[in-house]
């Protein structure tokens, strides 16, 4: 399969036939077996994704740790199968999650615990990174009230059809299932955002925000340069005004898929400090997330759009890369079950 | 009212001094001064320094689009007034 418009339009259909009848089966299968289909599913899309797994790669150069290229493709292959495990995690957010929470130890639930004891509601920071999404609906549905602020993807991403929209619409009710309020969305003209979630916060909820989403066009002035990945990037520090706002403490999550890539590591952090200008503690929180990513490549959702790393400003990898023409498949440079092809277990 | 409400929104929020002298009946959504974190700032200033409570279905444009606006949303939540300013 290549990238030309017909084949756009195949792996469109593939996807919808993976997320609505496939995905669900695998789901229901014992997970060593679902979780292993789900990844022959990623090394296929990997191997026959050539555009994709090529801007993959090349973007993964920015990392400030030179990856060979043989190790930048074991990242690009992972990203491949995390996106297709994360299916799996998605349709196993049924009977109250359970199928899902036997599979994600949640480290540091004393640290939000503490946070909402006080009285001033927490902020889950963190990064469109893993299966992030299911992670905080699972905080949910054991007993935190979780809302989101973000943008679903689904609602702008450009050429999708009505149809294809309802799709996952019906496929994102699962999230919203479990959370406690509509998800705040912050689409230009939509100046109540941080009201909304100050009112969640004034409630003793759980916010949570992605701090690594490019900036729209309308919110450019407010972002600040801070440093993201070895480079400068622009992001918005809004996380830090909501917090000084309202005093609720920030604590930074992170997903990590294991070994297995079945099970996964909910991590949460003990408080960051908020002290000091905007930009040094908006920094702190930024630099968690990066290091979240250079600990766990694979997890970033944002690889392989070249246009959101030219929004967040960071510079283009060279195009030249000499790796891009010459990948061989991956199972021929990766034995499928060598230990060194796994990712390694967090924590 | 109007005074002090001018004064806070023309010291904290405004980023553009070509805005000012801030007139009470400037739009504060067209001129860019009410983005969602000011609009929030806001808040917190109207319900510390009023005594009031800004509901979530209050948080609509036509409360806060000028200053003007914003003290006949304050004025209607006053004791006794509640529910009189939801758009």
């Amino acid at each position: 399969m290549g990238d030309g418009r017909a084949e756009r339009a195949l792996r469109g259909l593939e996807g919808v036939a993976y997320w609505a009848a496939v995905a669900p089966f695998l789901s229901r299968l014992p997970a060593p077996i679902g979780y292993r289909l789900a990844c022959s599913r990623g090394d296929w899309l990997f191997r026959s994704q050539t555009g994709k797994r090529n801007a993959l790669a090349r973007n993964l150069q920015i990392l400030p740790a030179d990856l060979s290229p043989a190790a930048a493709q074991r990242v690009a292959r992972d990203w491949f199968r995390f996106a297709s495990c994360e299916a799996l995690d998605v349709m196993r957010l049924r009977r109250r999650t359970r199928p899902l929470r036997r599979l994600v130890e949640v480290r540091g639930r004393e640290h939000l615990e503490a946070a909402l004891a006080a009285g001033n509601g927490a902020i889950l920071c963190g990064a469109h990174f893993g299966s992030f999404n299911s992670g905080f609906s699972l905080l949910h549905a054991s007993g935190f009230p979780v809302t989101s602020i973000g943008r679903w993807q689904y609602k702008y991403t450009a050429g999708l059809s009505s149809v294809q929209r309802r799709f996952w619409d019906l496929v994102y009710r699962r999230f919203r299932r479990y959370r406690q309020r509509p998800n705040i969305e912050p689409w230009p003209g939509r100046f109540e955002v941080a009201a909304l979630a100050a009112a969640a916060l004034r409630a003793n909820e759980v916010v949570t925000i992605a701090i690594d989403a490019p900036p729209l066009d309308s919110d450019r002035s407010r972002a600040v340069g801070v440093a993201f990945l070895g480079q400068e990037a622009k992001l918005l520090p809004g996380v830090v005004t909501l917090a000084r706002l309202t005093g609720a403490p920030v604590l930074m999550c992170f997903q990590f898929r294991s070994a297995d890539y079945r099970h996964q590591v909910l991590e949460i952090s003990a408080p960051v400090p908020m002290d000091g200008d905007v930009t040094t503690a908006f920094g702190r929180c930024v630099a968690r997330v990066s290091a979240a990513i250079e600990r766990s490549p694979a997890h970033w959702v944002y690889w392989t759009s070249e246009h959101d790393l030219r929004t967040l400003e960071l510079s283009a990898p060279d195009p030249a890369w000499p790796a891009v023409a010459v990948l061989p498949r991956a199972d021929e440079i990766l034995p499928r079950r060598a230990a060194a092809d796994r990712v390694p277990t967090p924590g | 009212m109007e005074t002090v409400v001018n004064d806070y929104v023309s010291r904290e929020l405004v980023q553009d001094q070509r805005l000012l002298p801030l007139a009470d009946d400037t739009s504060l959504l067209e001129t860019g001064i009410l983005d969602s974190l000011n609009l929030l700032r806001l808040v917190v200033f109207l319900e510390e320094r009023f005594g009031i409570a800004v509901g979530d279905a209050d948080l609509l444009p036509q409360n806060f689009a000028s200053v003007n606006a914003i003290c006949g949303y304050v004025r209607a939540r006053e004791p006794g007034k509640q529910g009189a300013a939801r758009g």
